[in-house]
């Protein structure tokens, strides 16, 4: 009878924390979706998404490498909006709070998901824009084509990067002293990933990120005769910024494996962000999936 | 000593000893590698510049965010000196920072100046000074990062663009501009 009892109350609980965490999560959802900054950030990225086109004035793969970069904006709102709510844990007033810390920030936790499904409906926005143009163009003759669209793995990581901004924007929100600080860190921590053309370097790409394919890999010296590399490379030729045949690497392998990185790193900032209990376990398994992603992608590169 | 530097010498060390340095060092660790990543690639530096110019100048900014403002409020030393001493202490480091990223970045076609640095710090202090609410400050630290994407990131074309663009082709004079407004709002 006794057993029976402290079940039956133990469920009650639970029940209550669910209700107690959606009704702080959906106070906190509203809180961020009415910030105009998301909206901007959205607007600034779907108009580089839309602008990211083949120009035949531009180098070829232009388009292909800036339309990863056209997610930043987005991303640095999501963490700012992110932040905010989460330097909410600050104000002195919360530690009476009749609910402890872990459940607060698992509803604001919670209360950031619909900037993910944003973010899903930017990567089908530039799945569609790829198609409506007919392709984009990746490489020079006699590697080359001009009906590339980015592949399932490609197209996964705005939302892997907005995973990652959510735990970025919650561990600078809830431990930086105030927010002056945490918002031109923010700043500098995404504009410093929008560097693509630092990234499509082989040695940097399983550690950045965004990453911007096609990775640059060796193919062969000026002289060589690019009619002698395997048919189904894409290439580019020497030029101003390299002296050498370079292969333009793309792979869906890559992107996924660099997603699986990306979702590490989202858990090692998540543990910064949330009280002690929670934080052992989250190192364990974003360092595990940060190693994962990261030998993955070596596996992978060529 | 003068009457006025007097009570701001005395209070220099406690006021350091206040400000969050935290960030400023991240920031400093973040932009030297990503720097020596560019130089040792040899990739071009000038677009991650204008980026460090922005975070700097709204770091700067944050500086002026003063917790215990309100309880200052009651002692005779002028807001106005409180800011300068804060603004002081903050711009040392950065103005070094600013220096030791133009060595790391080596030489180059542009300009490596401190100006737009400047022009951007300014306009946010100025705007922090003249907004009435509490949160002016974090409105101050949000200019510079703004006026970085409105130059930047926005398609501005004819006299819009020409505006967008005064913090990097006539950094000085948004400076001056900035400090006359600073020493017009010195009360508030």
């Amino acid at each position: 009878m006794t057993a029976l009892a402290s079940t039956s109350t133990g469920v009650a609980v639970r029940r209550r924390d669910v209700d107690v965490v959606r009704a702080l999560a959906l106070v906190e959802a509203r809180r961020m979706l009415r910030n105009p900054l998301l909206w901007i950030g959205a607007g600034l990225s779907l108009w580089a998404l839309w602008s990211a086109v083949p120009n035949p004035e531009a180098w070829a793969g232009a388009a292909y490498q800036e339309t990863p970069v056209a997610i930043v904006p987005f991303v640095l709102a999501v963490s700012v909006v992110v932040a905010i709510s989460f330097h909410r844990e600050r104000v002195p007033v919360a530690g009476a709070a009749p609910i402890g810390e872990t459940e607060r920030s698992v509803a604001r936790l919670v209360a950031a998901t619909p900037l993910v499904v944003l973010a899903v409906g930017i990567s089908a926005f530039t799945a569609w824009r790829q198609r409506d143009v007919g392709g984009l163009t990746l490489g020079v003759e006699p590697g080359r084509t001009a009906e590339a669209l980015f592949s399932f793995g490609e197209l996964a990581q705005p939302v892997a990067l907005t995973v990652l901004a959510v735990g970025i924007g919650a561990a600078l929100g809830r431990r930086t002293p105030n927010l002056v600080s945490a918002v031109p860190l923010l700043f500098l921590l995404w504009l410093a990933t929008s560097i693509y053309w630092l990234l499509g370097d082989h040695r940097v790409t399983p550690f950045s990120i965004v990453q911007a394919q096609p990775v640059s890999l060796y193919a062969g010296p000026s002289s060589a005769d690019p009619l002698t590399f395997p048919a189904h490379w894409l290439l580019a030729a020497p030029d101003e910024f390299s002296t050498q045949w370079t292969r333009a690497f793309v792979s869906d392998g890559l992107a996924w494996w660099h997603a699986l990185w990306l979702l590490g790193l989202a858990l090692l900032w998540l543990s910064v962000a949330l009280p002690r209990p929670a934080r052992r376990s989250l190192i364990i398994l974003g360092a595990t999936l940060a190693v994962l992603g990261v030998g993955g992608q070596y596996v992978v590169l060529p | 000593m003068n009457t006025f530097a007097s009570p701001l010498v005395q209070a220099a060390r406690p006021t350091s000893r206040a400000m969050p340095w935290r960030p400023l060092a991240a920031a400093a660790v973040l932009l030297v590698l990503v720097l020596a990543l560019l130089r040792a690639s040899g990739q071009p530096v000038d677009t991650f510049l204008t980026v460090a110019a922005a975070a700097l100048a709204g770091l700067v900014v944050g500086a002026l965010h003063d917790p215990a403002a309100t309880l200052l409020a009651t002692v005779p030393v002028p807001i106005a000196h409180r800011r300068a001493l804060r603004l002081t202490l903050v711009c040392v480091p950065v103005l070094t920072l600013w220096w030791m990223l133009t060595l790391v970045a080596g030489p180059s076609s542009a300009s490596h100046g401190p100006g737009p640095l400047m022009a951007l710090a300014a306009s946010g202090v100025a705007v922090a000074v003249w907004m009435p609410s509490q949160r002016g400050v974090l409105v101050g630290v949000s200019v510079p990062l703004a006026w970085y994407a409105l130059d930047q990131l926005v398609p501005w074309t004819g006299v819009a663009a020409d505006v967008s663009g005064w913090w990097r082709t006539d950094p000085w004079s948004v400076t001056a501009c900035a400090v006359l407004l600073l020493v017009a709002g010195r009360r508030r």
